[in-house]
């Protein structure tokens, strides 16, 4: 029994001893290629109060904060062009970059600037029309996208939401129970033309005022219902109760 | 085995998908009265009768007011087209006013006797939906305009109305207190009894053609009950002592009540020939106003069995009495609504009383009234209503108001102290 104790406790120092080795070798590797010493560069951190932001002259360098002595107008940190605006500006981003003359009025240098932004866009714009054409031409259906049968008329594709948001308004002009908890669950089908043809009461408290209500703000509603989209039958589940009152 | 388990799947699945279908919504806030309109009642006949239009108009007005799901609007809205039945007049211009419900009527009138018809529409459905003629006298104008309005709620709530019911209470018009009926809103007062003594306390029987009462006519508070149509009386408690707080059960067979004979104030029952079937409680305290539930399973009263007089429930048979009024030091006069969710009592405050509602397991206590000194309460026969006597205008009087305590209106016509109300289904 101490004999195996003996063995086991020679190997532990040989495996110790090798352990040190390995991580001395690795300290010294690592301050040889000046590994250990990772300059951590601290950022400058900006706090912008977005509730009371001032609207300051971009050329005007930092918002004055407030309580301070008014700075002098004059005194301009960014170099503005010599010339008032630059007749072409192939490469807005450089030429964001150069240096305006001083002479450029606050005037001509906004409407460089939003030059310069008309022309981001236009690439965005452009850039994304023919991600659009190349996804078109791969889908390989002749060029055709959107809604099938579609005529760009029709309420978008969330149109469930759009008919809760008419049932809404019409049901605040409606609403009336007698009830504690009054509910009513109303699979609404609507045709093509937007018009209601079933309204079928799936569950009801049986508060018969409450449901008359639900009942006039469909006839209410359905005089704003779009047609649904892609010409085709629309059928839903709607939820009728009073505000505040949760879902049993 | 395996293809039944198919099968029931095949049509079990769709049914549990289509359960599990999502839903949108809709939600709006508060609670909207329906406006109402009320044409002025025309005549056919040609023949205009004093009266009978405002009469009408009037009866209509009070009763659809009370009533809580109508905000009545007031004249006509300048339309008053000359039809009331589908057809002869136009939605539109009700539309632009607002008016969610209209009610048209007319009226014929032939020596004494009266055909009145009523029509109910839906304005925004542009539907009719409810129509009906009365033949009557020229006398039951007002009876006939409460019936039609009873009408209005059954097809707009699902329960018919109680405004054809009367109330029985006491009244001290002759310089006595004797039993007399009105309408429910004040109208029509009939006199039941004429022992220039003190009765106290009517009841009606459930189907409302017969009261029972308290009457000192014998020198001794003695239980009688009263066929309203006859007229006939018998005396059906008059043991010594107490026969008092008389209380129809449910299926009008039995009545519960207070009597001394063996001391002190019990409850007992009777049937209604007089004859004793149980005494329901024992004790040495003051035991009064026994109420039923409207299933007749259990009996609420009155005991100061703890000290101070509080409100107990029992069983029907006396067994498992427990105090249902923990609030107030003072509480009388039980009554459970027609549904058996609620029970009314009084409960005193300073120099007077005040009417409260609770729930038969002792919660949602609420105070239904604050002004003036009042009692007696109780429930209309739909429990959409509720009778009391108040003196906030001096001397005792009749009131109703909704079972939450809103539209409380003094329906007593005269000055003369008018309590113990108690309101009777339709006959």
């Amino acid at each position: 029994m101490s004999h195996s104790l003996q063995r086991n406790d020679s190997e532990f120092m040989w495996m110790l001893l090798c352990s040190t080795a390995l991580h001395v070798a690795l300290y010294l590797l690592l301050v040889k290629f000046n590994f250990s010493a990772v300059p951590f560069k601290e950022g400058p951190v900006y706090y912008v109060d977005v509730v009371t932001l001032p609207v300051a002259n971009p050329r005007a360098g930092t918002p004055s904060t407030p309580g301070s002595a008014p700075s002098k107008p004059a005194q301009q940190e960014m170099a503005l062009p010599a010339k008032s605006t630059p007749k072409t500006v192939s490469k807005p981003i450089s030429a964001a970059k150069k240096p305006a003359a001083s002479t450029e009025t606050a005037r001509q240098f906004e409407e460089r600037m939003a030059k310069i932004e008309r022309e981001v866009d236009a690439k965005h714009v452009s850039a994304a029309l023919n991600a659009l054409q190349k996804k078109v031409a791969a889908s390989g259906n002749g060029g055709q996208a959107g809604m099938p049968g579609a005529k760009g008329t029709e309420a978008g594709s969330d149109y469930a939401a759009y008919i809760r948001s008419r049932l809404m308004d019409a049901f605040s002009t409606t609403i009336s129970f007698q009830s504690k908890n009054p509910e009513v669950m109303v699979r609404l089908t609507i045709d093509r033309n937007g018009k209601v043809i079933g309204s079928t009461f799936l569950k009801s408290t049986k508060d018969r005022i409450f449901e008359d209500s639900v009942r006039r703000t469909i006839l209410k509603a359905e005089q704003t219902f779009p047609p649904p989209p892609g010409g085709a039958r629309f059928e839903y589940i709607y939820r009728f109760a009073p505000e505040g009152i949760s879902k049993k | 085995m395996k293809k039944i388990f198919l099968v029931l799947m095949i049509f079990i699945l769709p049914v549990m998908a289509q359960a599990q279908q999502s839903y949108l919504e809709v939600t709006a806030p508060g609670n909207r009265q329906l406006q109402l309109a009320i044409t002025a009642c025309k005549s056919l006949s040609g023949i205009q009768v004093t009266g009978i239009a405002s009469e009408i108009d009037d009866a209509l007005r009070f009763d659809l007011t009370l009533a809580g799901p109508f905000s009545v609007m007031p004249g006509t809205g300048g339309n008053n087209d000359s039809g009331i039945r589908p057809g002869e007049f136009k939605f539109a211009p009700w539309k632009a006013v607002g008016a969610d419900m209209l009610i048209k009527s007319s009226y014929k009138v032939s020596g004494n006797s009266l055909t009145l018809e009523f029509r109910l529409y839906d304005v925004l459905k542009e539907k009719e939906i409810l129509a009906k003629r009365y033949s009557g006298t020229i006398h039951d104008t007002r009876k006939i305009a409460h019936i039609f309005d009873d009408q209005i709620m059954l097809a707009i709530t699902g329960e018919k109305g109680p405004f054809s019911g009367k109330i029985a209470f006491v009244s001290n018009l002759t310089g006595n207190k004797e039993i007399y009926l009105m309408d429910y809103d004040g109208y029509n007062i009939q006199r039941l009894t004429r022992n220039g003594s003190i009765n106290l306390n009517p009841d009606f029987s459930p189907n409302g053609r017969e009261i029972i009462y308290t009457s000192y006519k014998r020198r001794n508070p003695d239980l009688f009950r009263r066929e309203l149509f006859t007229g006939a009386e018998a005396d059906i408690s008059h043991h010594h002592g107490i026969n008092i707080t008389g209380a129809y059960s449910p299926d009008g067979k039995r009545i519960a009540l207070a009597m001394s004979k063996d001391g002190n104030s019990e409850i007992y029952l009777i049937d209604k020939s007089g004859k004793q079937l149980a005494r329901l409680t024992n004790n040495p305290a003051i035991d009064v106003s026994p109420a039923w539930s409207p299933d007749g399973s259990h009996i609420a009263f009155t005991s100061d069995r703890l000290g101070k007089p509080q409100i107990f429930i029992m069983n029907a048979d006396g067994s498992d009495v427990h105090r249902l009024t923990t609030n107030g030091a003072y509480n009388d006069r039980a009554r459970w609504s027609p549904k058996g969710d609620r029970l009314l009592y009084c409960r005193m405050e300073g120099n007077g009383f005040n009417i409260y509602a609770i729930n038969p397991d002792g919660s949602g206590d609420t105070q239904l009234t604050s002004e003036g000194s009042n009692e007696h309460p109780r429930w209309s026969p739909d429990g959409r209503f509720i009778t009391f006597s108040s003196k906030r205008g001096g001397k005792e009087a009749i009131y109703v108001m909704r079972a939450d305590g809103s539209g409380q209106t003094k329906v007593s016509r005269g000055n003369a102290g008018d309590s113990h109300p108690t309101w009777s289904i339709r006959w």
